[in-house]
């Protein structure tokens, strides 16, 4: 299965989700892979921490694949090339766990020619053969990585795919995650450019939440009742307009609470890091299985 | 002559195998072509032969700067309906000019590439098996690939495979005797430091008293490298013959079920993980791989010892034999607890 | 106890290639479009003066060559009923057989153009694009897909064109093309083998041609089998284009229709055109069975014949 991953704006911690996703469903014994299509930065290494593809790989990534430059593009098996020794060890029943860098030095691409998309879809198609789920990381915003996507599965009939839009809870974020689905150009209006089933494509598109601070949350707990109040009122109001936005609670597919590992530090969360070290929270960890679960049961995608 | 060549295996993306009938429209790469079809001792189809022009650098140990120019053969296959494969070779000759000739020269010698100048055998054979297609060099697996790649995309497969799977790449070079063997010059077999690295990986096997391989007998060293790649040098003394293609694809083709089935296995965590889960890992690999097991099942008896060989070292068969029994104690294990849950006894 | 041999063999899993039966030589006498045509029987007449010589000279030769003269030789006309059509065979065909009688020149076969594109249900031009094997630029080394141009084909490599391009890199100037075999200096050569509009795809005029070419050399296979035969004129000609067969056999005593070479006799305003067929001929890939019957059938005759295709077609192209 493919599993997009988007957002309208930048800054919402989308690749180090999607990256943590992946490596929950890797832990619950899939083999799982991340392709880098933010190409205007491709710095997924970062995140796994591989240091050698921290700002891309130099050995030829998803730039010269697409390109047409090189016949198969860099991948980096994180259970053996991570810097991070709790990665290094594959524990017994997990699942394969491979990183698709970007180029070092690659930048977003100016149009999507016909090979390249010939290339995306060869390589999509490859993946799929030996990936139970393919997560790709796409740039903020209407980009052409997002064009490709859309072009690329309607090319693929047979191959599952599912779309993440992550926002922040804020009212920006939410109007911007609206409109990138359904606004002008968006990716439903692509989509059927392309040839998509408007609401087939609908229904393979659902909203994630991050960064969320719950009003009840622990963290709140010294607010004076006329702030608890107050951001009681904002969260009714954010709710409201999401549900008018039809970014609410039906097409949610989860939500990530704000953990400070994840806002100074974009990095893989392992169990250790909530156990052991205590520096990254149990309900951080409880919401990328959750997710990582969801994006594979087929009950929490039905149509609307 | 020197004949090199690269074997891509992988699942045929489709929930079960495929029916005989079904292969024609797979297979069917060429209009106006017929795919062929063996039913004994296991249905095997392959499509008609392609033909891919290069122009291009071949590995060389040295690093020497040698060009070729010309065609590679390909095919793509598939077996037990279950298992695809993309295979391509070329022979080396020398070019009989300095320059590039027109296209139609080439086209008229399928399969063979012309290289121009000096060249020496071994130094070609040991950069292919050892690097492939670095640096621009001629990339036989990616040819194999696309072959691969236009069936998996046949609209008569439901692409709802039963398990995932790794392709695996196969390269094999063949050092071959007898006539034509004068097009590339020095003929002796490669038996310098290099024949004997990549062997660290385990699974080398050779011809009992050669120890290397040997320029006066029939040789063959298979060897199972990184990240999917295998290797396999062979020796024919007795010259070229097309079934050298068909072995290294039945030896790849085994090779894929045996590599397929260790993951299969490791991955059902037998002993850890619960009864139920266990089979339901294993159920696949009964279903869908067991009964593809065959082989030499086709081939040249000429081709018979080498098999005999690789059957003693690594033991291909021992290994799969152990496995298939462990698979299936495991479901019957299983099948008996269930039954005495449910039947308390 | 001797071990026992055992073969087996399995229908489906062998091929079985037909082989055609071939003269020496196929001489095409002429080409004959509307233009030509309209301009009345007189131009037809005159252009079956000026081919008569050509043959005859192409036929001595042959008589030379082969033991006691026996040369065999049939010659063709190729009607192009596929990009317009006008008349009929019932009134043109007739005329254009006594033109050709009017000259001392014998007309064994008759085809159809539009037979190069289908014949007898076998899409003819669709296995010959099937059978395209592009002449690969320099470090071409199989990893890409090769080069196309959809519906184009070429000697060389394209100009390079603005491809897509990554935010802040460099884009490429303007860069010539460059034929693949050249010798220092390029002749590039770019060939369009059809385009397409509402009614579907149309084939060029050079990729029929090629077709055609192949199949008087008699390499062109359909699942082993011959695709198109000529077949014996009937009593009287159709009124309709389609009602006549591909090729018809109007000399009951002629030798076979395709031959080991083949001379076209044209006028040099085709002369671009054939340099198009032959830039397909050359990445055409014929089977290799049926190279070998053709192969061996003529050293049996003691008549070597050159590997390359595109070295068995001769031409004369005549001034005006």
């Amino acid at each position: 299965m493919l599993v997009f991953a988007i957002s309208d704006k930048g800054g919402t911690g989308r690749s180090v989700t999607g990256s943590n996703i992946v490596y929950r469903r890797a832990l619950q014994g899939s083999d799982v892979c991340y392709l880098d299509f933010d190409f205007g930065s491709p710095t997924a290494g970062a995140i796994f921490s591989v240091s050698s593809a921290a700002r891309g790989t130099a050995q030829g990534g998803m730039h010269r694949y697409l390109e047409g430059r090189l016949a198969d593009p860099h991948r980096i098996d994180i259970w053996s090339e991570s810097d991070r020794e709790g990665l290094r060890t594959k524990p017994p029943g997990a699942g394969q766990m491979v990183l698709f860098p970007g180029d070092e030095g690659g930048g977003e691409f100016s149009t999507v020619s016909e090979e390249m998309l010939q290339r995306c879809v060869r390589l999509f198609a490859r993946l799929e053969e030996e990936f139970d789920l393919c997560l790709v990381d796409l740039s903020a915003g209407r980009s052409f990585a997002a064009q490709m996507a859309l072009a690329a599965t309607a090319r693929l009939p047979g191959v599952p795919f599912r779309w993440l839009v992550f926002h922040r809870w804020t009212r920006q974020h939410i109007i911007a995650a609206d409109g990138l689905v359904r606004g002008q150009q968006g990716l439903l209006a692509v989509g059927v450019q392309h040839g998509h089933d408007e609401e087939a494509l609908a229904d393979h598109i659902r909203f994630v939440r991050t960064a969320v601070l719950e009003p009840d949350a622990a963290e709140l707990e010294g607010l004076r009742e006329t702030q608890k109040a107050w951001l009681n009122e904002c969260d009714r109001e954010l709710r409201e307009l999401a549900g008018r936005h039809r970014v609410g609670r039906t097409s949610m597919l989860g939500k990530i609470p704000l953990d400070p590992v994840l806002q100074w530090r974009e990095q893989l969360i392992s169990d250790e890091d909530v156990l052991s070290s205590q520096i990254a929270n149990a309900e951080t960890v409880a919401a990328f299985d959750d997710l990582a679960k969801k994006i594979v049961d087929d009950s929490a995608w039905e149509a609307l | 002559m020197l004949v090199m060549g690269e074997v891509r295996t992988g699942l045929l993306q489709n929930s079960g195998e495929i029916p005989e009938s079904l292969c024609q429209s797979v297979l069917g790469l060429l209009s106006g072509e017929r795919v062929r079809v063996s039913r004994r001792p296991i249905v095997y189809a392959v499509s008609p032969d392609q033909l891919t022009g290069v122009d291009c650098r071949l590995a060389s140990a040295s690093r020497a700067r040698v060009r070729g120019v010309g065609t590679v053969l390909s095919r793509a296959s598939v077996t037990g309906g279950r298992l695809l494969q993309g295979s391509s070779h070329i022979r080396v000759v020398r070019s009989e000019s300095d320059h590039r000739l027109s296209w139609s020269h080439y086209l008229a010698r399928a399969g063979v590439v012309e290289v121009f100048g000096k060249v020496r055998v071994p130094d070609l054979a040991e950069g292919f098996a050892e690097n492939g297609a670095r640096d621009d060099c001629l990339d036989l697996g990616s040819v194999s690939e696309r072959f691969m790649d236009a069936v998996q995309a046949s609209p008569f497969l439901d692409r709802k495979a039963p398990f995932r799977s790794a392709r695996t790449r196969l390269r094999w070079v063949a050092e071959c005797g007898g006539p034509g063997s004068t097009g590339t010059g020095n003929t002796s077999a490669g038996t310098g430091a290099g024949a004997a690295s990549g062997s660290a990986a385990s699974g080398g096997a050779e011809i009992p008293g050669t120890g290397v391989l040997s320029p006066e007998g029939p040789a063959i060293r298979f060897t199972l490298g990184r990240d999917q790649v295998r290797t396999l040098r062979l020796v024919l003394p007795g010259g070229f013959t097309p079934g050298v293609v068909d072995f290294c694809e039945d030896l790849a083709l085994h090779d894929w079920l045996l590599t397929t089935l260790l993951v299969i296995v490791e991955r059902a965590r037998v002993g850890t993980a619960t009864r139920g889960e266990v089979t339901a890992k294993l159920a696949p690999a009964v279903d869908h791989l067991l009964h593809l097991w065959m082989p030499a099942a086709r081939l040249d008896e000429g081709f018979a010892p080498f098999w005999e060989t690789l059957e003693r070292r690594p033991g291909f068969s021992r290994q799969w034999q152990s496995l298939v029994e462990r698979v299936r104690d495991q479901i019957a294990i299983n099948t008996l607890a269930l039954l005495r849950e449910a039947g308390g006894w | 106890m001797t071990p026992a041999y055992a073969t087996f063999g399995e229908v489906a899993a062998e091929r079985r290639i037909a082989s055609a039966p071939l003269s020496h030589v196929s001489i095409e006498l002429g080409h004959l479009y509307m233009e030509d045509f309209q301009a009345g029987p007189e131009r037809l007449r005159e252009q079956f003066r000026q081919v008569a010589p050509w043959a005859e000279t192409m036929r001595r030769s042959w008589q030379s060559r082969v033991p006691g003269g026996r040369a065999r030789v049939s010659t063709c006309f190729l009607i192009d009923d596929y990009f317009s059509r006008f008349s009929t065979p019932a009134e043109l065909v007739p005329m254009v057989l006594e033109a050709a009688a009017e000259c001392d020149l014998t007309i064994d076969y008759l085809a159809r153009e539009s037979a190069c594109a289908e014949a007898d249900g076998v899409k003819l031009a669709r296995l010959v694009e099937d059978r395209l094997v592009t002449d690969p630029p320099a470090d071409t080394n199989g990893a890409r897909p090769p080069v196309t141009e959809t519906g184009w084909l070429c000697n060389g490599a394209r100009s390079p064109h603005g491809g897509a391009v990554q935010a802040m890199g460099s884009a490429r100037g303007w860069e010539p093309p460059a034929q693949n075999a050249k010798r220092r200096h390029s002749i590039f050569v770019d060939v369009e083998l059809w385009d397409t509009d509402s009614r579907g795809r149309t084939w060029s005029c050079p990729f029929l041609a090629a077709v055609w070419q192949l199949l008087r050399l008699g390499l062109i296979r359909n699942e082993g089998e011959l695709p198109v035969r000529p077949r014996p004129r009937g009593p009287s000609f159709p009124s309709d284009w389609d009602e006549l067969p591909a090729i018809v056999q109007l000399n009951p005593a002629a030798a076979p229709f395709s031959a080991y070479s083949t001379l076209s006799v044209l006028s040099s305003r085709f002369l671009p055109v054939e340099l198009a067929v032959r830039t397909i001929l050359s990445q055409v890939f014929v089977d290799a069975e049926v190279l070998g019957q053709v192969a061996a059938r003529s050293a049996g005759e003691g008549i070597p014949l050159r590997d390359e295709l595109v070295d068995r077609i001769s031409y004369v192209f005549l001034g005006v």
